[in-house]
């Protein structure tokens, strides 16, 4: 089924970003392995990795369930996950 | 009409290693192709409390969607995103993950959770992982005559996909292992 193929192909929309997303995850599990879990918890690390990637996400997230729930959870603004 | 299950694996491997896994086995080239049905990842948030020594992370994962053909046909498309936030306190050593999809929704709600603890038999060396997975599909949906077909269809994949995740862990486990003994860095 044609439709299926194209719609796969279409979710890959926000690849602009794949080499800022990559670079943001070995940063940070360099930084969770090395640092986080040997106790050096008082400072965020990868900070000009994630603006940058941050950055580039919000400009081509372009799916509409996402951007909707992004919208609805102020996530693009205030910290995550406050919830648990 | 809800389809619940649970289910526990032990890792033998400690804490730190099998956390560390955790967070790269989506990324891992050689696991993109195990881990097929998973997309993409992105993560969308993350907040670390310097004072407690938590971090919590969402990830948004697109996946590919479980279930049959038919399903797809009527909900019209067969990619899935859901919302990953995950809780890691370094403190109790303790890792949370909660998923759930925020499309299809009023299909189809899936909540998986899951925890990795330190094993109380050998803290230091093993992780235990416990696992709970709902599947709920919305009775007023025009899949609803259908419904306890799709469920069964879901689980199942589910179980596959989750027997999966367990074998590219278990890789991970070995590969930060091996990296880590070469390194000499404990993880």
């Amino acid at each position: 089924m044609g439709f299926i193929r194209d719609r796969r192909n279409s979710s890959t929309n926000t690849s602009p970003c794949a080499d800022l997303r990559t670079a943001y995850h070995n940063c940070f599990n360099r930084w969770y392995s090395d640092k986080f879990l040997k106790g050096h918890w008082d400072k965020e690390e990868c900070v000009s990795e994630w603006d940058k990637y941050k950055d580039c996400l919000s400009k081509h997230i372009d799916d509409k369930n996402l951007s909707r729930f992004l919208e609805a959870e102020g996530l693009n603004r205030i910290p995550a996950a406050s919830s648990k | 009409m809800v389809k619940a299950y649970s289910q526990e694996h032990t890792y033998k491997h400690p804490w730190e290693r099998v956390t560390s896994a955790s967070w790269r086995k989506f990324a891992d080239p050689e696991n993109k192709r195990t881990l097929s049905h998973i997309l993409q990842v992105d993560t969308l948030n993350h907040k670390l409390e310097p004072e407690t020594g938590k971090l919590y992370t969402t990830r948004a994962l697109t996946i590919h969607a479980p279930g049959p053909w038919f399903l797809r046909k009527i909900v019209g498309q067969d990619i899935c995103h859901c919302v990953e936030s995950t809780v890691v306190d370094a403190k109790t050593r303790s890792m949370q993950l909660a998923t759930k999809n925020i499309s299809l929704e009023k299909y189809v709600e899936v909540e998986e959770k899951i925890r990795y603890d330190p094993h109380p038999d050998n803290p230091n060396e093993w992780t235990i992982c416990r696992q709970e997975t709902c599947i709920r599909i919305k009775p007023l949906s025009t899949l609803a005559s259908m419904a306890e077909k799709i469920e069964q269809k879901c689980v199942d994949k589910f179980q596959q996909n989750s027997a999966k995740g367990r074998e590219v862990m278990e890789r991970m486990c070995k590969y930060l292992e091996a990296e880590s003994s070469s390194r000499g860095i404990s993880v």
